[in-house]
């Protein structure tokens, strides 16, 4: 009977994580949907099957992203993320929502990766 | 005889008079513990759920096999869902919206009386930001463990997106959104059938469980309180994989012996340039289940998607354009009552007059051909 407003769904990944127990945080990775600079928000399409999520995480200054498309893992802004890439991403819940630990850009979302 | 031969002789003999498989038959080959797992999981498909046992609040149908149903379980059936999305084409990333922040991307048909009682809804309705509604069908889901069993590479290639070959496919595949290549759906969104079936579980029937816990919502917004008395997870893990174990192992169904107009038809089906997309076999990969394991399966389907042209087009999803659809594997057509995504055929003649796209060539070559050779051709596909 638990309810979590839209945009706060949790999904497989989270919950198998959880089920691991001891797990300190949850992750997801799916596609960067949006991104709010000035918010510093992202919010991330996810899910299982059709099943779809949309997960929002707030992104406090400080929180480490990194791009490890290329053979080297670089550090990048968060306006360098774009709606299309795909992230793998660890955060935790707090009464304001869900915040970022951590972000790194693992690909894009296209046929042909 | 020697006695060596005899026994050969035997067993050949035996393989000769082997029953072919019929819809909803396992695969050949399970171990004892397999063909059990399999047939405890039709007992979970075959479950009718009711709100004292998670179904909805929001739901399209009470069990498995209420859609999965028509001649046996796992087989298609005659029910219709909406799908909605809003197609973005000119915005940057994601040009595909599948509304899920307003309950998206399916709409479910039918709520639970509690949730009916305290919105006076009877289904899930569609948001004002829909663009396009959807009507999608019910396959059936035989053989789709032999095609979860197809590595990535078989799939790959046959991709052609920048059609470099000439021939005007350019097949290419879908993606989920964290980025691995999708498979089943339609739009050839889901990576896995694990996948695909746990996620059913919650839209179809509104039964959460460990890979989803969690109800949708209504529109986007929470369940009223008092409407889901059951907790979640609704349905536990062993429900999950029984019935994943079920839907995996399902044998595709044999296809009719082809004498005459059928075997002429899988010529003229070639003649017309059908293979391109619905490339008649794929072969499995690695596998743990021996009876999925390197095997042969004659799905008619190149499972990348290939874009059908303005007429069939509706909904995007993901990566997948509106015009854009999955090649439908065509095993088990001949159990087949209503063809296309949508149902809107009624007939393999029909489906086939209604490509578009890139299979508009192999249309009218089939419209051009002499009505021996267009009956023909039908008479293969109902042979599948």
């Amino acid at each position: 009977m638990h309810r979590l407003p839209l945009l706060s769904l949790l999904f497989a990944p989270l919950t198998l994580a959880a089920q691991q127990a001891a797990a300190p945080h949850d992750s997801v990775r799916g596609a960067i949907r949006a991104v709010d600079v000035s918010a510093r928000t992202v919010e991330v399409a996810a899910g299982v099957g059709l099943a779809l999520t949309v997960l929002r995480l707030q992104v406090p200054a400080g929180v480490p992203i990194t791009d490890r498309e290329g053979a080297q893992p670089e550090p990048i802004g968060l306006a360098a993320l774009k709606p299309g890439d795909v992230v793998r991403a660890t955060f935790g819940a707090r009464p304001t929502g869900f915040v970022a630990y951590t972000i790194e850009r693992v690909g894009r979302m296209e046929p042909t990766p | 005889m020697t006695r060596c031969g005899v026994v050969i002789v035997a067993l050949l003999a035996a393989a000769a008079c082997r029953r072919p498989l019929q819809p909803g038959d396992p695969l050949r080959g399970l171990s004892a513990a397999e063909r059990a797992r399999f047939d405890s999981g039709r007992g979970v498909f075959d479950s009718t759920f009711t709100p004292e046992t998670g179904l909805g609040p929001l739901f399209n149908a009470s069990a498995c096999a209420e859609c999965h149903e028509d001649p046996v379980s796992g087989a298609n059936g005659d029910e219709v869902e909406r799908h909605a999305a809003v197609f973005n084409p000119d915005s940057p990333g994601l040009k595909c919206d599948e509304l899920v922040a307003q309950g998206g991307p399916v709409f479910q048909d039918s709520v639970t009386p509690a949730l009916r009682a305290a919105l006076g809804i009877h289904n899930e309705p569609l948001p004002p930001a829909a663009t396009t509604v959807a009507a999608r069908t019910t396959p059936d889901v035989f053989g789709f463990g032999l095609l979860d069993a197809v590595p990535d590479s078989a799939i790959l290639a046959h991709a052609d997106a920048d059609d470099r070959n000439g021939d005007g496919i350019s097949g290419r595949p879908g993606r989920f959104f964290d980025g691995r290549l999708g498979r089943f759906g339609r739009k050839a969104l889901v990576p896995t059938l694990r996948e695909f079936n746990d996620g059913a579980f919650q839209i179809e029937m509104g039964i959460t469980n460990p890979s989803v816990p969690v109800e949708g919502t209504v529109g986007g917004d929470p369940l009223p309180a008092g409407t889901d008395p059951t907790p979640e997870p609704e349905l536990g893990a062993r429900g999950l994989e029984l019935t994943d174990a079920f839907v995996r192992l399902l044998a595709p169904p044999a296809p009719l012996k082809q004498k005459g107009e059928a075997r002429r038809g899988r010529d003229v089906f070639t003649q017309t340039g059908c293979p391109a997309c619905h490339v008649p076999t794929l072969r499995t990969g690695d596998n743990p289940i021996g009876a999925l394991r390197r095997k042969d399966v004659a799905a008619y389907t190149d499972l990348l998607l290939h874009d059908m042209g303005p007429d069939l087009a509706d909904i995007c999803f993901a990566l997948a354009t509106p015009s854009e659809f999955r090649t439908e594997p065509l095993m088990g057509l001949r159990l087949v009552t209503q063809f296309l995504h949508d149902g809107r055929a009624k007939t393999p003649e029909e489906a086939i007059e209604l490509h578009g796209g890139e299979g508009s060539k192999s249309r009218d070559l089939f419209r051009a051909l002499p009505a021996a050779d267009r009956a023909a051709l039908v008479a293969f596909l109902r042979s599948l």
